[in-house]
């Protein structure tokens, strides 16, 4: 499958890699450079292959209120809110964010690519009808401007102040060049930034208008390094069906008070019981690039498993999410087994990189 | 990309200049491209006797994990200690100051089965295509 980006990408000379049956650019000049420009400029990614699921009609917020794991009756016009579909075991079947278009009314949910047929599956086996589910991916692209020169780029080319936008909240903006975009202050970058949505035939206009004028085309290897230094997890890597959120340590997006959603007594009963596991950082003394699958050892013991790990572009040192033993502490020094070296690691609560965001 | 005539290829993508009965190693502009950002590398200690073919290293990108392999057999007579510390410049200059060992050859005859740069470069366009 390809994004209505893809021409744009290969005239930018994109590597292009398999992401998911998505043809997707990897990088076009270099991940680390994409990764400084994002950090330090505005960078731009084309996150077209995700997913966009609206839930209209009286009965969508009982609906989503059942689907999820925050209550989504508390979500504001115009406000976004991060949360998990789960499966009855606690496992996490998708990550997504949940905008409030209209509260009652319309919400669209953004999912991941990989999840988007599935989570569109399991929400409508689980509707009575009471809410109408459209699936619009298809026909919505996404861009994800990111940086601190997101704010003056969306000034001068749309006209539209961010800085009116508080985190995780968005604002309909219609523009006569680029037709009627959702804009939120939202990102998976620990950057200051954007996300845009948009229908498909608008898409590579303006795509082409923020590079010209300065925006630097990122692909997904830094977008993977921009947030593995932030510790946001990634759906498939560091958490999935089998992991529970507690685990992942973002019970921050779980509301254990609601009254009841799929997954919740399986919560419940992992929190009474005590987790065995739980999603941290480490970062590496030594030279090296741990990787996933790396074993984590500690006083020569296995205690854990990494879930991603690349290098951090901005500390130039090996980073990582893992799971862990709950045992083990933040400043413990552990170890690492990359081939047949053990490297020295510290334990970190992520992120690995102050974040950027003005909140 | 850039495949000096001096030099001697693998269908691995590494080259050998060949100096008398010395061959020094390292890896092609192609190697670094595809890899992309490198950041990390590793190769066997001096001393060490390798086959041709032989794994003597791993090179690491942002992205990616590479072993690199011995164009011929031989031992290693020299490492570049310099290029630990700035695997960086593999990406600036593969056939220069990123070379990464020098091998005592063992076995000349066997240079005949490693690719002159003109064979080489077909050889990459071939498998650029296949992509």
């Amino acid at each position: 499958m390809r994004t209505p980006l893809f021409d744009a990408h290969v005239k930018l000379g994109a590597k292009v890699v398999d992401f998911h049956g998505w043809d997707m650019p990897v990088w076009y000049t270099s991940i680390k450079a994409e990764h400084i420009a994002t950090r330090k400029s505005c960078g731009i990614f084309d996150t077209s292959h995700m997913g966009e699921i609206y839930a209209r009609g009286s009965g969508a917020v009982a609906f989503l209120n059942k689907m999820v794991t925050i209550d989504v009756s508390t979500i504001e016009q115009g406000q976004i809110k991060y949360t998990f579909l789960l499966n009855t075991e606690g496992g996490i079947i998708d990550d997504l964010t949940v905008y409030c278009i209209k509260p009652q009314e319309t919400y669209m949910l953004c999912v991941n690519a990989s999840n988007k047929d599935i989570d569109f599956q399991w929400l409508e086996s689980h509707n009575s009808g009471s809410c109408i589910l459209e699936n619009k991916s298809e026909s919505t692209s996404m861009l994800a401007v990111q940086g601190p020169n997101t704010f003056p780029l969306l000034k001068n080319l749309l006209g539209f102040n961010l800085e009116n936008t508080k985190y995780y909240y968005f604002k309909i903006h219609t523009s006569p060049q680029f037709g009627e975009l959702l804009i939120s202050r939202t990102g998976y970058t620990g950057a200051d930034g954007a996300e845009i949505f948009m229908d498909n035939k608008n898409s590579r206009a303006l795509w082409d208008k923020l590079v010209e004028n300065g925006a630097t085309p990122c692909g997904l290897g830094a977008r993977d390094t921009l947030r593995l230094e932030m510790g946001y997890p990634l759906h498939g890597n560091d958490i999935d069906e089998k992991t529970s959120p507690l685990e992942a340590r973002l019970s921050f997006a779980v509301d254990l008070n609601k009254e009841s959603f799929i997954g919740k007594d399986a919560l419940l009963k992992q929190k009474n019981e005590g987790i065995k596991k739980k999603l941290i950082g480490i970062e590496l003394i030594d030279k090296g690039v741990p990787r996933q699958g790396c074993i984590c050892l500690k006083d020569n013991k296995e205690i854990g498993i990494v879930s991603s790990g690349s290098i951090s572009p901005m500390l130039d040192k090996g980073i990582a999410l893992c799971y862990l033993d709950s045992a083990v502490r933040v400043g413990d020094q552990v170890e690492v087994l990359v081939r047949d070296k053990k490297l020295k690691a510290v334990v970190k609560k992520p992120p690995f990189v102050a974040s950027q965001i003005r909140k | 990309m850039n495949f000096p005539d001096d030099l001697k290829y693998t269908k691995d993508h590494e080259w050998a200049r060949i100096k008398g009965s010395r061959a020094t190693v390292g890896i092609t502009d192609y190697a670094q491209k595809e890899l992309g950002d490198i950041v990390y590398v590793e190769f066997k200690d001096k001393g060490t006797s390798l086959t041709q073919g032989n794994v003597f290293g791993t090179v690491e990108s942002v992205k990616a994990v590479s072993e690199i392999y011995a164009p011929i057999s031989g031992t290693i007579i020299e490492t570049n200690a310099a290029l630990l510390d700035a695997p960086e410049k593999i990406n600036s200059d593969c056939y220069g100051d990123a070379w990464m060992i020098v091998i005592e050859i063992k076995d000349a005859p066997e240079l005949d089965k490693l690719m002159d740069s003109k064979a080489y470069k077909a050889y990459v366009e071939a498998e650029a295509k296949g992509h």
